[in-house]
């Protein structure tokens, strides 16, 4: 990830590897017979997707921005954005074809990849080094 | 030892659920004073090294993206307290 420059790339390699994750969950609750379990999950991924996809879009807006601006205007869309995740997670809650949790879930599911993705790269490079080291 | 009726031990635990939630919510403004503050910082970053603008951006998206979950963390933990799932 640390050797992505170009955010666009990055971004569509957080999406595909969020994806392929993903599909554990999905397939497993579709083989347990736990719909609600799917749709939630499902839902709160896609929104997850589209939220990051605004994420970019309003980070390079603000960089055409003055230094203050842009500090008021990602203030400002980061509030937008979590009334957006509370709308999910208030549907969420409300619709009984939704699992709540599922769809929680599926929010962070951006979030875990990313973390997990950074911790790889670290144990790749400690082992790389110590290699290194031996050799 | 008081004994309450059930109806005020209800009422009393719905409104410490309500205040909770409440007190949770105010986790969800850190991260936006956070992200607001590296936003600024990054644009002037761009400004003085303009050859820098991708892994400025990348390192940025990256780092909203983290940070905004704490704010989810506390928004699940008020509607679960609202709600009782």
């Amino acid at each position: 990830m640390k050797y992505i420059d170009d955010p666009h790339k990055l971004q569509i390699e957080i999406i595909k590897k969020t994806y392929l994750i993903s599909l554990l969950p999905v397939i497993s609750s579709l083989i347990a017979g736990e719909y609600d379990i799917t749709l939630g999950f499902v839902f709160g991924l896609l929104i997850a997707t589209l939220l990051l996809r605004l994420k970019y879009n309003n980070i390079i807006r603000a960089l055409s921005l003055e230094e203050e601006s842009a500090e008021k205007f990602i203030r400002n869309r980061y509030f937008l954005e979590y009334a957006l995740y509370f709308l999910v997670m208030f549907t969420a809650a409300r619709h009984a074809n939704l699992n709540f949790l599922a769809a929680a879930v599926g929010l962070f599911m951006i979030k875990f990849t990313v973390i997990m993705w950074s911790i790889i790269d670290l144990l790749k490079d400690t082992f790389q080094r110590q290699i290194d080291e031996y050799k | 030892m008081i004994d309450f009726s059930p109806e005020v031990a209800t009422t009393v635990i719905n409104t410490a659920s309500y205040i909770a939630a409440g007190s949770a919510m105010i986790a969800g403004m850190g991260p936006g004073i956070g992200m607001g503050f590296a936003a600024g910082k990054a644009t002037s970053a761009v400004r003085r090294q303009p050859e820098a603008r991708g892994p400025i951006i990348t390192t940025m998206l990256l780092g909203q993206v983290i940070s905004a979950s704490t704010g989810i963390y506390s928004l699940v933990i008020a509607i679960f307290l609202i709600y009782g799932i």
